[in-house]
């Protein structure tokens, strides 16, 4: 180097006087000059806290779309960054949904004699995302969370929450495309609330799949039953059955609550 | 302190763990034994990822058998399985990240830095925002160990921790858990005898979900003492032994003709013991 800095430049570098120009200038000299360099005065500790602020912004993870979304509705940092991470919340799974609640529409568009059969199906969609949800085959990484304080019943009830929440939030936009009344349309979403309620409290008993399996089979069977022995298909969603699911999810959600805070 | 008493598990008809009792202080304890000793089945119930047919654990006083006090211990405890897996669409910053909210730290900022601190610690900071699907097997590896290492845990159980490192790395990995057995239990199961000579206190050899030995790695090759035997010549009866660097013949057990005593090592008791055991 030819020149090196005064200490009246380097005064005023410090205190922050010079006018941009200088001070970039300043810097790129002391970024090529080690003399210079050393002469700038530095406390450790401050040194330290920057590198530090420094590193935790390099390294940070970035928050996906989803994550930022979940955020900006309120839902905490780790609540959002745990959903965001489940199994079911796959590209493949929101298809599948879409595919089975559009056939399902279509079906009813074309003859209101298919309508019963959206409202069938809405209530198993959520309960085929928590059985991708959670568990040692569909989770790769099961095994090693399984050790952890919030495994078990507290990530099961917060992965199925949002696979409960996309499926519902997908079938209520399909919900208006029916050629039914609003509140006939809306049937399917208390007996989706009992339905995954309920396969989350047989979780606790049974394997994850085989729960919301059993629970699904048993939906469907008491959807034909009662269609079969009233001769109509829609009486499973009457107002007196929908008051039962309706008071099911309740109970069985306190059951649920009382058992993971036990 | 970690006591196991007469703990017993079976797959099916399988018993895999039969009555096994064992005591496990602070240090570094080695668990040795063949495949289907019951290493990874004592591990996994230890670590409260599978629950046991009969016995006791008893974990800083805590039961995992009953589901508060597991909560309780899974507090307290840091796991690496011995096939740990990954989300490949995470980075490796990521993964630790989401292991750490699941060990209850939710506050972004305490999270965030002893996610950094236990990257730094398996030497992986320059990987942070690499893909875990990118990553080479060793370094999956010391990222599993890394999420282990969270919230600095008295119980480490680590299930075949050096799979997959390179020479250069299991040494860090011996410096790193000699440096944490100084202050917490740790407890490693390894087919690697020189991992088990050079970094732990005490060694454990299971056969058939029963510990067949159980002291220091000086005492399992102390065991081997007056059975090793080097020879120009192949033994032509015995089963156990095997051709050296050097080009003689290492033969363990009874003493083949011509041949001259060497220095049992902890290789050598083990395979002596396993073989007996057998």
């Amino acid at each position: 180097m030819s020149w090196h800095i005064t200490a009246d430049l380097m005064d005023a570098y410090l205190s922050g006087g010079l006018d941009p120009a200088r001070a970039m200038s300043v810097d790129a000299h002391l970024g090529g000059c080690p003399d210079c360099r050393a002469a700038v005065p530095y406390e450790e500790d401050r040194l330290r806290d920057s590198w530090q602020r420094l590193e935790a912004e390099v390294l940070s993870p970035r928050p996906s779309p989803v994550e930022r979304l979940l955020r900006s509705g309120g839902v905490h940092e780790h609540v959002a960054r745990l959903l965001t991470a489940t199994p079911t919340m796959s590209g493949a799974w929101v298809a599948a949904v879409v595919a089975a609640l559009a056939f399902a529409v279509l079906a009813a568009r074309e003859s209101a004699a298919y309508l019963p059969v959206f409202l069938a199906v809405a209530p198993i969609l959520p309960l085929a995302g928590i059985a991708l949800a959670y568990g040692p085959r569909v989770d790769p990484v099961h095994e090693l969370l399984a050790s952890t304080p919030l495994s078990g019943a507290r990530l099961l009830l917060v992965r199925a929450a949002g696979t409960l929440a996309v499926a519902v939030v997908l079938a209520a936009g399909a919900s208006p495309l029916l050629p039914a009344p609003a509140w006939l349309s809306a049937a399917w979403l208390l007996p989706s609330l009992a339905t995954t309620s309920c396969c989350l409290l047989l979780s606790s008993r049974l394997p994850v799949p085989v729960s919301a399996l059993a629970t699904g089979g048993l939906w469907l069977l008491g959807v034909a039953a009662a269609g079969g022995a009233t001769g109509d298909l829609l009486a499973a969603f009457g107002l007196a059955a929908q008051i039962g699911y309706g008071c099911a999810a309740l109970l069985i959600s306190l059951r649920l609550y009382s058992k993971v805070n036990a | 302190m970690l006591h196991i008493h007469d703990l017993t598990k079976k797959y099916g008809r399988k018993q895999v763990l039969d009555g096994l009792t064992l005591s496990v202080g602070p240090g570094v304890t080695g668990l040795l034994g063949p495949n289907g000793a019951g290493k990874t089945t004592l591990l996994r119930c230890l670590a409260t990822t599978l629950s046991y047919d009969g016995g006791r654990v008893d974990a800083f006083g805590l039961d995992p058998a009953h589901a508060a006090q597991r909560t309780a211990l899974r507090r307290r405890l840091g796991y690496l399985p011995q096939d740990p897996g990954h989300y490949p669409h995470f980075t490796a910053f990521d993964l630790v990240d989401y292991v750490a909210i699941l060990k209850e730290l939710t506050d972004r900022k305490h999270r965030h830095s002893e996610v950094r601190r236990v990257l730094a610690e398996v030497d992986l900071t320059d990987q942070a925002r690499t893909k875990v699907r990118k990553l080479s097997g060793g370094m999956r590896q010391r990222l599993a160990l890394a999420q282990a290492l969270l919230g600095e845990p008295e119980l480490l159980i680590l299930d075949e921790p050096t799979v997959g490192l390179d020479p250069e790395q299991r040494m860090l990995f011996r410096a790193l858990v000699s440096r944490l057995g100084e202050s917490r239990t740790v407890l490693l199961s390894t087919h690697q005898t020189e991992d088990v000579a050079a970094l732990c206190e005490r060694v454990v050899t299971m056969v058939r979900g029963r510990v067949v030995f159980d002291g220091t790695p000086g005492g399992l090759a102390a065991t081997a003492a007056g059975q090793v035997w080097l020879s120009d010549q192949a033994p032509a009866e015995s089963r156990l032994f095997w051709r050296t660097a050097n080009g003689r013949y290492r033969t363990l057990g009874d003493r083949p003709p011509g041949a001259e005593p060497a220095e049992p090592g902890v290789e050598d008791g083990y395979l002596l013991l396993v073989g007996e055991a057998a």
